[in-house]
């Protein structure tokens, strides 16, 4: 009865802050109508997804936040007394700060998410990104809480930069690899699958990008991690996203070979004729490749050792004529070219009534070649890796590839049409390879055409 | 090891896949030990290879040890009449000389330390050492750096008995080769482009060894590099330098050493003064072991450099000219046509006229000798730099047991 009583005499005490929060909570409602509804028409314009997460997040707690206003301004026009109304204006701010620091955080988050997700970052660079971006907003928060209760700044400020300091001390090599992980992926200048040459001569597929480092498997099978901020520092050579691949991957060889000799000589075509009779496969095809071998750098001289002592030594010009312009290509094994060089002199020998002797210490001597093939580390799983492998494998891995697998070791033809053809269904590209005499051209040229081929199939 | 030595800095001279290659291939030879052995540690081609080869193979891996065997002056005295003999000169060497090489062997049968998987063994002076295989087993090559195309039958007689009891031999030309029982493998020696004697020298220091040893530098200047022997015929090399003097102003330089394997060298450098004295344009340059730089540098001096010898085995001087680029005039003798494909990568000659013409040829044509410099360069860059000669060896250490014309590692 006491309260009925007292509010008949003082009811304009309640009746005006009452009033007045109503007042202010429906202006402020009407405001936001308003300026949400002219957002919304803004941001529909603009297509932009960064209007619509501020207003799914703010929408709600707008309305609280005005509540929180009203309730302020109504406490302030009350009759209370100053302590009062002080002590309530604390408490309303402080529900303000950290409702509002509340929501700011989401908001962090959720535009952290939205942009990072959209360059493909990684999720550790996604998580702490935000967790920085949250704690920065609560450190401050709670400063701002600090003040409006006025506790003493100084001291928390020193711990708070010495903490700032120490965790830049700790983390001072992993924000640039952050940074560079950052800049590396948003500025996609290279994404995993992706393969890559770098400054160094260092080669290979992207296989991961952390927020710290990026992991290149190399053409040679070897796992590289490099650290992003040295990556940004190099210069890399992009080849691009990872071609069809191929069925089974191509595994290069390499062919070292030696020199054996057979003791055997011949000091005129006679004996040479009788000799090539006798001699292994592996002599023919020495004799017969050892110039492209020896000279490869120099000219593209397809000759023979036959030739060239029949001319230097004997003196035979026309045989020796006869003899170079002999196509070893043509020859699909060593036997049948054996049979076409005999077949040469003899013809030259029945025409030949004085048969030359080669000068003292002229002699032809007969040379074996031995061939030594070891597996390198190389392999390729598609075109792309093929050309790369291509352009660092030896001459002698070259050489064995195209002259020793299609004679020596009378495969149909050459070791990459080959694969070509059976493992990435590249039969025109296979074709234009075969076709290619390697005899007419330096190993260096071959090179060359063949990378050039299978670049315009890139 | 020599610290100096690094494989790496091969791979801008030949590239990285060949250093690659070398790598794979003395990760196979993991676990085996090679026991060089040969005459000297110092002057003459196989020392001053050796003193390469060995730490760069130690350097990839490879556990290769270096021995000589020891001997009185009068053992080497008999080692050089086999040496002259194996080349072919007419040297009479006595039962008591047979014996005195016999008994050195002998004595170093019990002083060397044979632990290793394959001995190999270099040249005719140690050959005899092959009798310690009965006992201790292992694979034994005989690596014959000479030219024995045409030998003394008795000396050879003598000699092959040894060498045919090697597993496999291994010569510096196919015209070498014997008609042995065992295997032969040809293989030619190499320079080192990195070493003293052929690595870049800048022009101040080409100019301070032509004023150390009185020479001009505006005069073309022909030079040959080679030991006081007879087999390097100094002396036709003065008569083509005089042939050539009458239409070309230009000055010789016979420049050489001696080794402590052969005590003729002196006899000879005394008939060669004697030859020149008169001419001041022909200079007579007695160069001691280990003047590498002065040698170098005569070399990259050079206008044209002979190599006029009546015998040889391969003629490392004559590499050591075309790594530089210079235009080469040579003798078609022993290795040399390996190097010196006519009218390619130099001119071959068969006589002092024929060496003169090929002289002018160069000393009147500056592009040609330019072309022809250029050419010889490539070529030992592609087979014969000590890359080469370590591959070859590793070759042949991983297959010697191997028969089959095409062998998978």
């Amino acid at each position: 009865m006491a309260i009925i009583d007292w509010l008949r005499v003082n009811w304009l005490y309640v009746a005006v802050p009452v009033l007045v929060f109503l007042g202010v909570f429906f202006v402020s409602l009407w405001l936001r109508r308003l300026s949400y509804n002219a957002l919304e028409g803004w941001l529909k314009a603009r297509k932009t997804e960064v209007g619509k997460i501020i207003i799914s997040v703010t929408r709600k707690p707008f309305l609280h936040w005005l509540l929180i206003l009203g309730a302020y301004i109504a406490l302030q026009v009350s009759v209370l007394g100053p302590q009062w109304k002080s002590l309530g204006g604390k408490i309303l701010a402080s529900i303000f700060i950290a409702y509002f620091g509340w929501i700011l955080i989401r908001l962090s988050r959720e535009f952290v998410q939205f942009y990072l997700n959209k360059t493909k970052t990684p999720q550790r660079v996604i998580t702490v990104t935000t967790s920085i971006a949250q704690v920065t907003i609560i450190v401050i928060g709670v400063l701002m809480l600090l003040e409006l209760w006025g506790a003493p700044m100084t001291p928390i400020l020193i711990v708070l930069i010495a903490a700032i300091v120490v965790a830049i001390l700790v983390f001072r090599d992993i924000f640039p690899g952050l940074v560079s992980g950052f800049q590396l992926t948003q500025q996609k200048q290279i994404k995993t699958g992706d393969l890559i040459r770098l400054e160094s001569g260092e080669e290979g597929r992207v296989e991961e990008i952390t927020w710290r480092n990026t992991q290149i498997k190399t053409l040679e099978g070897n796992i590289i991690i490099i650290p992003n901020t040295k990556l940004m520092q190099t210069t890399i050579t992009n080849c691009g996203k990872q071609p069809e691949v191929a069925k089974e991957p191509f595994q290069f060889s390499t062919r070292l070979h030696l020199k054996e000799l057979t003791g055997l000589s011949a000091s005129n075509l006679s004996q040479l004729a009788s000799s090539l009779k006798e001699i292994p496969d592996a002599v023919v095809y020495y004799h017969t490749h050892s110039f492209i071998e020896e000279y490869q750098f120099l000219t593209p001289e397809p000759t023979n050792d036959f030739a060239l002592w029949v001319q230097d030594a004997l003196g035979y010009d026309i045989l020796a004529e006869r003899l170079a312009s002999i196509d070893t290509f043509e020859f699909p094994t060593v036997g049948a070219l054996r049979q076409m060089i005999i077949g040469v002199i003899q013809d030259f020998l029945a025409q030949t009534s004085n048969e030359r002797e080669a000068p003292p210490g002229n002699e032809f001597h007969f040379i074996k070649s031995i061939s030594i093939v070891l597996p390198t580390p190389y392999a390729a799983h598609d075109l792309q890796e093929f050309v790369s492998i291509l352009r660092r494998i030896s001459i002698g891995s070259l050489y064995f590839h195209i002259f020793e697998a299609r004679l020596r070791l009378q495969r149909v033809t050459n070791d990459f049409s080959l694969w070509l053809e059976e493992c990435l269904g590249e039969k025109e590209l296979a074709e234009r390879i075969t076709r290619l005499d390697p005899y007419n051209y330096t190993m260096e040229n071959l090179r060359e055409i063949i990378i050039q081929l299978c670049e315009k199939r890139l | 090891m020599n610290p100096k030595i690094n494989v790496k800095d091969y791979e801008p001279i030949v590239g990285k896949s060949y250093i690659e290659e070398l790598r794979m291939l003395a990760r196979r030879l993991s676990g085996k030990t090679i026991l060089n052995i040969n005459s000297t540690f110092e002057g003459g081609g196989v020392a001053e290879i050796l003193s390469r080869l060995v730490p760069l193979l130690n350097q990839l891996g490879v556990d290769v040890r270096w021995q000589t065997i020891s001997g009185e002056a009068q053992f080497f005295k008999v080692t050089k009449k086999l040496h002259n003999a194996l080349h072919g000169k007419d040297e009479p060497i006595s039962d008591d000389e047979f014996s005195l090489f016999l008994e050195t062997t002998e004595r170093n049968l019990n002083q060397i330390d044979f632990s290793g998987d394959i001995m190999f063994i270099h040249d005719p002076q140690p050959a005899a050492l092959i009798t310690k295989k009965s006992d201790i087993g292992k694979k034994w090559i005989w690596r014959c750096h000479i030219d024995i195309s045409h030998p003394d039958a008795q000396v050879w007689r003598f000699l092959e008995q040894f060498v045919t009891n090697y597993d496999a031999a291994v010569f510096s030309s196919p015209n070498f080769a014997q008609q042995l029982p065992i295997r032969q493998f040809f293989a030619p020696p190499s320079i080192d482009p990195l070493s003293d004697k052929n690595k870049e020298l800048s022009p101040e220091a080409v100019d301070a060894v032509l004023a150390k040893y009185g020479l001009n530098r505006d005069k073309p200047l022909i030079l040959q590099v080679s030991r006081f022997d007879r087999l390097k015929d100094p002396l036709g090399v003065i008569k083509a330098f005089e042939l050539v003097r009458k239409n070309f102003t230009c000055q010789l330089v016979l420049a050489g050493g001696t080794a402590s394997d052969d005590p003729e060298s002196g006899e000879v450098l005394q008939e060669v003064r004697e030859r020149a004295a008169g001419n001041s344009d022909i200079h007579i340059l007695d160069i001691p072991p280990g003047s590498d730089i002065d040698i170098n540098a005569l070399q990259r001096a050079a206008t044209v450099i002979m190599q006029k010898s009546l015998r040889e085995g391969f003629a490392l001087t004559i590499t050591e000219a075309l790594w530089k680029a210079k235009p080469v005039v040579a003798s078609a003798v022993g290795g040399i046509p390996l190097q010196v494909k006519n009218r390619l990568t130099g001119l071959l000659c068969h006589s002092v006229e024929g060496a003169a013409y090929a002289l002018r040829q160069i000393l009147a044509n500056p592009d040609y000798g330019r072309w022809l410099g250029r050419n010889g360069r490539e070529h030992v860059r592609q087979h014969f730099l000590i890359v080469r000669e370590i591959r070859d060896y590793m070759l042949m250490f991983l297959t010697l047991e191997h028969r089959e014309d095409v062998i998978y590692l």
